[in-house]
């Protein structure tokens, strides 16, 4: 829930945001560590109980670790390695043992396993700033200003994921928060809360749908509207989440990065990504994708590398063999694509053809949401009754 | 005209900082106000079948 409570909005986003915009400068940051400390005990408590609360030990532990960092030292190694650690075994743990035993129970099996809220998003900020240290991209900052940037409550559940060289001059900078970041940060929650209430949960009722029982009894021509419907309530429901985000963050008079620009009306599958949950995307690319080779190898190998980041963001959505299809779905459509770049360069500019080509996209990107939001037998039973009848 | 119409749009929402040329001078107060008002009518009149948002399980 969160952006969707009033305990958000009384607790801890009025008034921190009112505290922020009275006190000195040099108070700033420790405002945010506070409300961010009780906005993550408040919520992790209320999702996961005492041992959800009790990972704020996670952030303290990095913070201290953070302060070791130095551009080319091991110690960046090991803040890059816990991070991986750290969501490896909050959130893949039972899938991967269950993949070694699977066709015996798991004697492995977590049981008790619980997410701690955002760390999805937060590892990959404590990742981002060790690399970034490693290669001497960023400086260290003072300690409360790196536990204001990963205690910064707007983004921390579900981001836009931020960069601290880009974060920090933010939090710096001395002039006053003013009447028109407060005017565009609430227009910019109120839209968001729009997006929410009135569109995403609303195609709930068809969504709810999306279950192998309904799918087995519904008459075959409906099933692609349910699966439009999932394209837009996931759209509306995660560019409103990030609206709240962004808004809320105007009201620190700091500027986080945009998440989404008009994803669906691209004409490629490319500039979708570009459009699409954009500071993932640039996570990946930064992180995952440069460090495996980039564009400087060989055409096979570039197509493998954009398959390998497509599987790695399909397996970050969720820990399950259907979000893995998922990505690999979006990997084949992007190396498809980048092979087609290669054999004609230069995209035809035709109104028809560009028309047609943002119709083939959107097509394309919403006939893989059914593996999104469904595990793999569920989403093959949609799509078998979908093509076959 | 699509730009324009995108401009108009990310303004109303909170995206952009600057109004289009056109909604600029005295009305864009009413205009602000008309939208505010417009959101929280929405808000009231949807809310309460509300669910969790999809990416907070991430």
């Amino acid at each position: 829930m969160i952006f969707n409570t009033f305990s958000y909005y009384f607790l801890f986003l009025t008034p921190a945001a009112v505290l922020y915009r009275v006190l000195p400068s040099w108070l700033r940051p420790w405002v945010i560590v506070a409300f961010g400390s009780g906005f993550f005990l408040y919520f992790a408590y209320d999702m996961a109980g005492v041992w959800g609360a009790a990972c704020l030990l996670i952030f303290l532990w990095e913070s201290a670790v953070s302060r070791l960092y130095q551009p080319a030292s091991r110690w960046c190694l090991l803040g890059l390695v816990q991070s991986v650690i750290l969501l490896g075994i909050f959130k893949y743990w039972n899938f991967f043992t269950g993949l070694v035993f699977l066709h015996v129970p798991n004697p492995l099996r977590w049981q008790s396993q619980f997410l701690p809220l955002g760390i999805s998003f937060f590892t990959f900020e404590f990742y981002h700033y060790a690399w970034d240290r490693r290669e001497g991209k960023t400086e260290a900052g003072t300690l409360g200003e790196y536990l204001a940037f990963i205690l910064f409550f707007p983004t921390m559940v579900a981001g836009p994921i931020k960069r601290y060289q880009d974060f920090l001059p933010k939090l710096r900078a001395g002039h006053n928060v003013s009447s028109q970041d407060w005017e565009r940060g609430t227009t910019r929650i109120l839209s968001g809360l729009v997006k929410k209430f009135a569109i995403a949960d609303l195609l709930t009722a068809w969504t709810d749908h999306l279950n192998v029982h309904d799918i087995l009894v519904a008459d075959q021509r409906v099933l692609p509207f349910w699966a439009l419907a999932y394209g837009i309530k996931i759209y509306a429901d995660f560019s409103g989440y990030s609206d709240i985000a962004i808004g809320s963050a105007r009201l620190f008079g700091i500027k986080v990065p945009e998440n989404f620009d008009w994803p669906y009306g691209r004409r490629n599958i490319q500039r979708f990504w570009q459009c699409w949950h954009i500071s993932l995307t640039r996570w990946l690319t930064d992180y995952v994708y440069i460090p495996l080779g980039g564009s400087r190898v060989s055409p096979p190998r570039i197509y493998a590398n954009v398959i390998a980041v497509m599987l790695v963001s399909g397996l970050w959505h969720g820990a399950g063999l259907n979000y893995l299809v998922w990505g690999l779905w979006h990997g084949i459509l992007l190396a498809i694509h980048r092979f087609w770049r290669q054999l004609r360069p230069e995209p035809n500019n035709h109104p028809a053809v560009v028309f047609l080509s943002r119709v083939v996209t959107f097509v394309l990107v919403n006939a893989a949401w059914p593996f999104f939001c469904m595990d793999l037998h569920s989403a093959s039973v949609f799509y078998r009754r979908l093509l076959f009848g | 005209m699509l730009t324009t119409f995108r401009a108009t749009v990310e303004y109303l929402a909170g995206e952009r900082d600057d109004a289009p040329s056109f909604l600029t001078g005295r009305g864009e107060w009413v205009v602000r106000c008309l939208v505010w008002m417009a959101a929280i009518l929405l808000i009231y009149a949807f809310c309460g079948q509300s669910s969790k948002f999809i990416y907070i399980d991430f």
